[in-house]
């Protein structure tokens, strides 16, 4: 079975936040692999072990190199290569736009299953797996926790409000990941060392106009101010006065 | 002023709440069309607060299905003319959104706090910087629950869905009901919320959730306690797990670290307590009890 994981590139949890002229400004972020995309990357390598076949990592980035140590690191784990599709001007918020290259990029691989994570932690979107899904003519299941495969048949487990919801597809299809899925793998040094004679491939890709909607003006949130520490001389009548003011003075209860 | 969709959700014999709000932001958009789907929801789903609704109701709609509900929500846009597509950001908006979008090569725009004929601003890096954009094409916009008060039901106009449904290689075999009868944290107006000042799993079992379902209050965790094994991620409030917007959020030895606060913050009221005053969760808590938690829980929970 050969599988594609979609990687993305996103601001390390540390970046710093400024906003310039209503703008984020990213001058100054150092990426990280999406946390999402481990648990993918993972289960990718457990259904490689289990049922053969080939794991391709795929990203889209900008033509910064910074990047390609950290993405090194998932090959590591245990993935078989890395195509990074290289596009001048790159910008993590377009998710149609960037799900048509990466489908695009797709039609070309042989693959039976695509695995990426639920979400960036940047745009929070939760948007590119699913729009690659269906550009590609594919079922996709969102939010998984758990994900088998028999027989060539999958059987994922995706978070529902209040449960989980059980889906049984063929292949191809399309999942996205979700933080309980698995445990991803420290890889051991003998892992690292092979990982730096995987092929990793930078291929140019043309930036495309798309129906993203732009964002015309960032802005940090207000701040929130801390309230009041409520005194009291035992556990009591701290208590008392607390429900007090969540019934008086907030009427929240 | 546009022509709206908004897709509803049933939960039961009612609407679901957030459904409602969604209903009423669209209902200052302009003109609404209001579309709900699954098996044996007609009557529920006429509860929907839009003048006109569509009902697609098919046993082959039983269970959220990204390629078959897709299909009946493309269908019904081309035929209404419709300019924007509004959901809830829950399980099924946020997949069905995108999917949607990509049919009909609209702009996205998920979990939205803010949607109106004045623009939509949503949150970016878990809600450490806001984003505001005025779409100028057609788009499909998820609203965060919470963000609005609910609209009221009331009998518009009703039809059945009469278009094609996509055939789908999605089966769902099983729905399994985790914690059953407990509130879902998204879509809760109190939180309750442990973290690691509880010292153990036990102590979240015999304290966190007894005092949530003495308020009615959905239970929370911190990534901590998560990580830790005490509790599954369905609870886990930040930045990677949930983000709520209750009434009142309740935090309990929690120290509040700047991930789980970005999935908290845009709570109406919050309350802390925790033995350390210097916790990070006092700068941002409205009420803060200084105390050791052992102590106080037991009052509190005699006194709800």
């Amino acid at each position: 079975m050969n599988i594609a994981v979609l990687i993305k590139m996103v601001p390390d949890t540390e970046s710093k936040l400024e906003i310039n002229g209503g703008k984020l400004d990213g001058g100054n972020f150092k990426y990280m692999v999406n946390p999402y995309d481990e648990f993918a990357v993972e289960q990718a390598v457990q259904f490689k072990e289990s049922e053969g076949g080939k794991v391709t990592l795929l990203s889209l980035f900008s033509e910064n190199n910074s990047i390609d140590t950290d993405l090194r690191k998932m090959l590591a784990i245990g993935a078989d290569e890395i195509i990074v599709l290289r596009q001048k001007n790159y910008q993590g918020d377009k998710p149609l736009g960037n799900a048509k290259i990466l489908a695009d990029a797709i039609k070309e691989l042989d693959v039976d299953l695509i695995l990426c994570g639920i979400q960036g932690i940047d745009y929070y979107q939760a948007a590119t797996g699913t729009m690659v899904a269906q550009m590609l003519g594919m079922p996709n299941i969102s939010g998984v926790t758990n994900l088998e495969i028999n027989g060539g048949k999958l059987k994922a487990k995706r978070q529902i409000e209040g449960g989980l919801q059980t889906i049984e597809t063929p292949t191809p299809a399309l999942v996205t990941c979700q933080k309980d899925m698995n445990k991803v793998r420290f890889p051991a040094l003998k892992d690292i060392m092979m990982s730096k004679r995987k092929p990793f491939e930078n291929r140019d890709v043309e930036s495309v106009d798309s129906n993203d909607v732009v964002t015309s003006d960032s802005s940090l949130p207000p701040t929130r101010d801390g309230g009041e520490i409520i005194e009291g001389e035992n556990a009591e009548e701290k208590v008392d006065k607390l429900l007090e003011k969540l019934k008086m003075e907030a009427k929240v209860l | 002023m546009s022509n709206v969709l908004v897709v509803g959700e049933v939960d039961g014999s009612d609407v679901k709440n957030i459904s409602q709000q969604v209903a009423a932001v669209a209902s200052g958009m302009g003109e609404v069309t209001g579309l709900v789907m699954g098996n044996g929801i007609s009557e529920a789903g006429m509860k929907l607060a839009v003048g006109k609704i569509i009902i697609a109701d098919n046993t082959s709609l039983e269970h959220y299905d990204a390629v078959k509900y897709a299909s009946v929500v493309c269908h019904i846009a081309n035929e209404n003319n419709i300019e924007t597509i509004l959901l809830g950001a829950t399980s099924m908006g946020k997949d069905l959104g995108p999917r949607v979008a990509a049919e009909l090569n609209w702009g996205y725009l998920g979990d939205c706090l803010e949607a109106g004929s004045e623009g939509f601003i949503r949150p970016n890096f878990a809600g450490k910087v806001l984003a505001k954009s005025n779409p100028e094409g057609p788009v499909v916009a998820s609203i965060r629950n919470n963000a609005y008060p609910a609209g009221e039901a009331w009998s518009g106009s009703v039809e059945n869905y009469s278009g094609n449904i996509t055939d789908s290689s999605l089966n769902t075999t099983e729905i399994e009901t985790v914690g059953a009868g407990t509130i879902e944290l998204t879509e809760a107006s109190i939180v309750v919320s442990g973290g690691r000042g509880l010292e153990s799993a036990e102590n979240y079992d015999s304290m966190i959730r007894p005092l949530a379902e003495s308020m009615g209050a959905a239970a929370g965790a911190s990534r901590a306690i998560v990580d830790a094994g005490w509790v599954s991620h369905s609870h886990q409030v930040g930045q990677t797990g949930k983000t709520v917007a209750p009434d009142l959020y309740l935090a309990i030895g929690i120290s509040g670290a700047i991930q789980h606060l970005g999935g908290m913050s845009g709570s109406k009221y919050i309350a802390a307590i925790n033995k350390d005053p210097d916790a990070p969760i006092f700068k941002i808590a409205d009420y803060g009890i200084v105390g050791d938690l052992f102590e106080i829980l037991p009052v509190l929970k005699s006194k709800i």
